[in-house]
This record gives C-alpha cells, structure tokens and sequence, in this order.
C-alpha cells in the first residue's frame, strides 16, 4: 500500500468520523470558522474602504503632487519693501522647481483665487473665480467638455477669457450654450472660451456628489487675477503644484525645491510643502489600525476557539478514551491514533475555514453594501486568515491528539 | 504448535512501596485449535492475565511467546501490529463504536491493517453473514439488542482473520438464552478451527470448554480436561 493510498484512506474515515460526530465536529470547527470569518470580513471590509478612497484621490487628479503655499514668514511688525520683494509665491518658483527636475515633473500648475462678483444676464452672484495657469487642468483632473483651454498667449497677457465647471454654466446659463458668450467678472468682460466636464463621485452611494463643489468653478487665467482684480506688484500666487508620479524623486525633489525656495525668498521660510501622496500615507495608516484590530480580533477568536474546541475534546474524553481504547484493542497504534486525530483536525481546518471564508466575505458584501461602496479585498488577506487558522486549528489540535495517542489501550478499555 | 506459550509470567501494578502483585508466575500453554476457560473469581488476576495473553499489556517479568514470537518488551505500534492481525477480542460491553454502522465497525480492524476498500467492505458482509446478522449491516449498534451486537463483535474480531479468538466476559451482558446462543456461535467458531479463549467466573460457561484453567490469587491452580 502507498503512502498515497494510506493517506487517502485516513482522510476517507476521518471524513466518515467527522459525520458519524457531526455535532462534535461543527463545535471544533467553530473557532477557526469565526476567526477567518473574523479576519477575512475585517480586512475586506478595511480594504475596501481604503479602495474607495484611494479611487477618490485618483479622480481627484492623482496622488503624485507636492503643494506649494505660502505662509506667513515675518511675524511681527510689517516688513519693509525690500523684504517684500522677495518673498512670496510667484511664476519664477513655478519655473525654477520644473527646472530641477524636469524628467521628474510632468505637470505644474498654478493658482491665484479671488472672491468676486460675476454676473450674467441670468445670474449675479458672488463667487470664487479661479486664476488658473501652466497645466492646471491635467493635474486637477479637470476635463473640457466644450471649446478649449487657455492657451499659453492668453496666461501671457492676462487675456480676458473664462472656463467654466458645469454648475457654473448652468447657473450662469441655465439656457446652456455658454459658449463664447461674455460674463463679466468684478467690471471686466471675460468671454467663455470653454466648458468643463462635470465631475462626479459617490464615495458612498448614499452620499453627494464628493466633486459637486469641482463643478463650481469659474477660471480665468492667473495673470488677469493679478493684474486686473486681486493683484500686487509681484504677481504673488496662492499655490503651485508640481506631479512628480516618480515616487522615488519625491523626496530628493521636495528637499531641493525646499533649498531653492528659501534661497530665492531671502531664506525666509514663506511657503510650506504639502507631499500629498505622504500626507494620504499617514492618514491611511489610521487603516492600519482597524487593520490590527481586526486582526486582533481574528486571532483572539482563534484563541477563544481554539480553548472551545480543546475543553469539547476534554469534554468528549471519556466516550473518545473508549474509542480509542477500542480502536488499539483491535489494532491501531498510538501513531495511528494520533495520526487519526490530526487528520480530523486537518479536515475541521480546512472545513472551518472554507465556510469561514464564505461568511467574511458575506459579511463584508453585506456592510459594504450597506455602506455603498464596491467590495475589495485584498489577496493578501487569504493568506493571514488561513495562515492562521491553519496554526491555530493544528496547535489546539495537537494537545488532544497526543494525549489520545499516549493512552495505554488498557487504561483506555476501562477508563469510566 | 502451540499459540500460547508463558514462562513464570508476573504483573506487579502500584508503585510508591504499595505493590499489588496480580500474577505471582503464571506457566500457561495453549495448543492450536483449543477451546479454553479461563476461569476465576474476580481479583484472582485473570483480567491481567487475558490483557497480557492479548498484547494489550506487557508483563513486568517472564516470557510469553504468541504464535511462535516473542512478544514480551515488544514496543507499543508492535504489539498493535499483532493485536491487530492475530488476536481477535470479545469483550463483555462489546465495546462497538456506537456512531458507526454495524458494517464500519466490522470493517475498521481491516482499515488498520490496510486493507483496500472493495475488499474490506466485501469481507465485512461475509463476515456479517458468518454471524447471522447480515441483514443489520446499516444500523448503528444502539439500535442492536445484546446479542446482536455481541454477534458485530464477533464478526469485528475474525476480520483480519486471528490465530486466537479471545473473549472476556462475553455473555456476562445477556440473558442466559442470548448468552447460551453466543457460546454457541464461539463453540462453532471452535470447531471450524479457530483457538478460542474464554475468560469467565461462570462455570456453565467453562463447561462447553474443552479445557478449564482456574486461576487464583495470580496463580494457575489446576488445569483439567473437560
């Protein structure tokens, strides 16, 4: 007879066991069903959070930017002129980040915001107009829909063109056809040379439009904020973005830049960086937390399980003892016995977790559906929740098996 | 040839100065194809000395040599190997798997002894037939009377085919009609050539024996013809 064949048998009468006790055998399996069911649904559920907003930050332009703002460098009393000149946010720190890197930096954009009134003939609102200039659209993630973006001339000279999200267009011209007509902004006339793209995303079902307040915008390029409504004698910006999606050259990047910034702004510290990818790493390791807990969680239930399933052996001794007495008067070994018993607790492992598995991921599918949210889970997670089931159900199977195994077939006959 | 051979056997249970000394130095034989009682009150050691004729203890001095081999200081799996394919048991509560059908439990020394599947599942009906019971192979032994599952238990020792049938206490569960009719099936047993073993204190029983062997206070106090 093989090995093959012996194991093949083992596995056939410990499956025939396994029903003949089927009651015992579903409390066995119990702790290891709940600690996968536990782990799996955990992480699936973590996981599928974690997903959704990693998605959410990808539409939202990607994740491979650094943030440069400015803020305030001189405290106290006001600085003089010649302090003043140098400091700030302007066009040339745009040009001389792109210029360290330029492999490395695949976009940059830049931003002046300013608070005014626009009006139409359908609309007179006040709203936060938008100057926009470089590659601003690609690295917001915004689209045109409609018409086209500035061109290069119309950020050169502060050409009264606009770009509008579509709520703006809609309220502005609820008739539609924006295009090409004229608004105007605080008392300038700006024609609208392009629409944008509406942008949506529910990061929950339930939830609104996360983007709704993207589609507010109203652009114009930067230079005509600066020189026609919000402007100072150097062009100052509120932000410029650099996409770097080499995460590698992020850090030497954003320590060069950080030099070149200080150098240029009379080694003031006027600005900060904001590495957004960092940032979503360090609020994302707040996962890692539920993460833990849940794994917690898992392995405590194996624990508890596993506790369960040595007492119901303890428990079941006295009618197993005989079992076992039997079965060496008739000829099996302590080995054999053993053997036996590891071979049922393999199978309760493998049972436990296989139905294990089906509930987290039901139970995950059902949380997440509540939430709204697609279900992911992540393949590394399988192997956690079997690599410990496997450990635990094998190392609380153990202590059973070899006391089965150590019993004299004698004491075992007559145990009472 | 004798299947049974001893040479001054002793068990001595107990340890920390209190000694129990269950056989004192027992000398028995045993021929091929015997029919013998074992025969004693209780505490006289004859469950000692049957589990060691089984194999399923060791003595702690003499010699035993069973179908030819010496089988005391012979390791635990060794001693399960010869349980297992030379002696078959009888015990008084039967002692079946009570969860697995009468067929399993037939079947299960054959399993130990590796037995493949066909054969195994055709010899335990054949054996089943043996006994006169093959109509309850699918049942589960609670559901069997006394006799009934004392017949599975017989039909569990001949699987493997032994050199030695050895029963303790067999009827000692049944009524006498019930027990009357198991003896009968042992005395056929015998005549079909099997050596078969009986341990009781009833001297009914020891009388359909060929051989009586009376045992007392550890030691062997006569053997007679029957």
């Amino acid at each position: 007879m093989t090995f093959n064949g012996a194991f093949r048998e083992r596995v056939r009468n410990a499956w025939v066991e396994m029903r003949e006790n089927l009651g015992r055998a579903t409390l066995q399996s119990l702790g290891v069903l709940l600690g996968v069911a536990s782990v799996l649904g955990g992480f699936s559920i973590s996981d599928s959070m974690r997903q959704r907003s990693k998605e959410l930050f990808i539409r939202m332009g990607g994740l491979d930017k650094l943030n440069v703002q400015p803020s305030a460098a001189i405290k106290e009393g006001s600085p003089t002129a010649l302090q003043m000149a140098n400091l700030g946010l302007r066009n040339v720190d745009a040009a001389g980040g792109e210029d360290l890197d330029p492999k490395s930096v695949t976009g940059v954009s830049i931003q002046k915001q300013a608070r005014l009134r626009v009006r139409s003939a359908y609309a007179d609102q006040e709203r936060d107009v938008r100057g926009i200039g470089r590659d601003f659209l690609a690295v917001d993630g915004y689209e045109v829909a409609d018409g086209r973006e500035f061109t290069q001339r119309d950020v050169e000279t502060a050409a009264p063109v606009a770009l509008l999200g579509s709520e703006a267009a809609g309220v502005f011209f609820p008739s539609g056809n924006a295009l090409g007509q004229t608004i105007r902004i605080g008392d300038v006339p700006v024609t609208i040379v392009g629409v944008l793209k509406e942008r949506v995303f529910y990061f929950r079902k339930s939830n609104r439009n996360m983007f709704r307040w993207r589609n507010r915008i109203i652009a114009i390029p930067t230079t005509l904020v600066t020189r026609r409504f919000e402007g100072d004698a150097y062009h100052r910006l509120d932000r410029v973005t650099f996409r770097i999606p080499k995460i590698d050259a992020m850090a030497a990047f954003s320590k060069n830049l950080s030099s070149l910034l200080k150098a240029n702004h009379r080694q003031q510290d006027d600005f900060r960086l904001d590495d957004v990818a960092a940032r979503i790493r360090k609020e994302r390791s707040q996962g890692d937390v539920y993460d833990m807990i849940f794994l917690l969680s898992g392995i405590l239930s194996l624990i508890g399980g596993g506790i369960v399933n040595v007492n119901i052996q303890m428990a079941s001794l006295k009618e197993r003892i005989r079992e076992v007495g039997v079965k060496m008067a008739i000829g099996a070994s302590g080995r054999e016995v053993f053997k036996e018993f590891m071979t049922e607790a393999l199978f309760l492992t493998v049972a436990g977790s296989f139905v294990g598995l089906v509930a987290g991921l039901g139970f995950s599918r059902l949380i997440t559906y509540f939430l709204g949210i697609p279900m992911w889970i992540d393949p590394k997670s399988f192997v956690w929740a079997f690599a410990l089931a496997s450990v635990f159900g094998f190392v609380f199977a153990l202590f059973p098996a070899l006391k089965a195994s150590r019993l004299s077939p004698m004491e075992a006959l007559r145990y009472e | 040839m004798n299947i049974v051979e001893t040479e001054r056997l002793t068990k001595t249970f107990g340890t920390n100065g209190v000694a129990v000394h269950a056989l004192r130095g027992v000398d028995l034989t045993v021929a091929r194809g015997e029919f013998l009682a074992l025969i004693g009150p209780s505490g006289s050691g004859k469950s000692t000395l049957m589990a060691i004729l089984g194999c399923l203890d060791s003595p702690t001095s003499g010699a035993y040599r069973f179908d030819g081999e010496r089988v005391d200081g012979l390791s635990g799996p060794e001693l399960a190997g010869i349980r297992n394919r030379k002696i078959g048991f009888v015990f008084q509560q039967y002692n079946l798997l009570p969860k697995a059908s009468v067929l399993r439990n037939v079947e299960l020394p054959m399993l130990y002894a590796g037995v493949g599947r066909r054969e195994r599942r055709a010899r335990a009906v054949e054996l089943l037939e043996r006994v006169g019971i093959p109509e309850k192979a699918k049942q589960l032994p609670p559901a069997l009377s006394g006799g009934q599952r004392q017949r599975v238990a017989i039909a569990r020792a001949l699987a493997n085919r032994p050199v030695m049938l050895l029963a303790d206490e067999p009827t000692g569960a049944l009524d006498s009609k019930t027990g009357h009719e198991v003896l009968e099936l042992f005395a056929e047993l015998h005549r079909q050539g099997n050596t078969v073993l009986i341990v009781t204190h009833d001297l009914s029983i020891a009388s359909m024996a060929q051989r009586r062997v009376e045992i007392q206070d550890g030691r062997i106090l006569a053997a007679e013809a029957a």
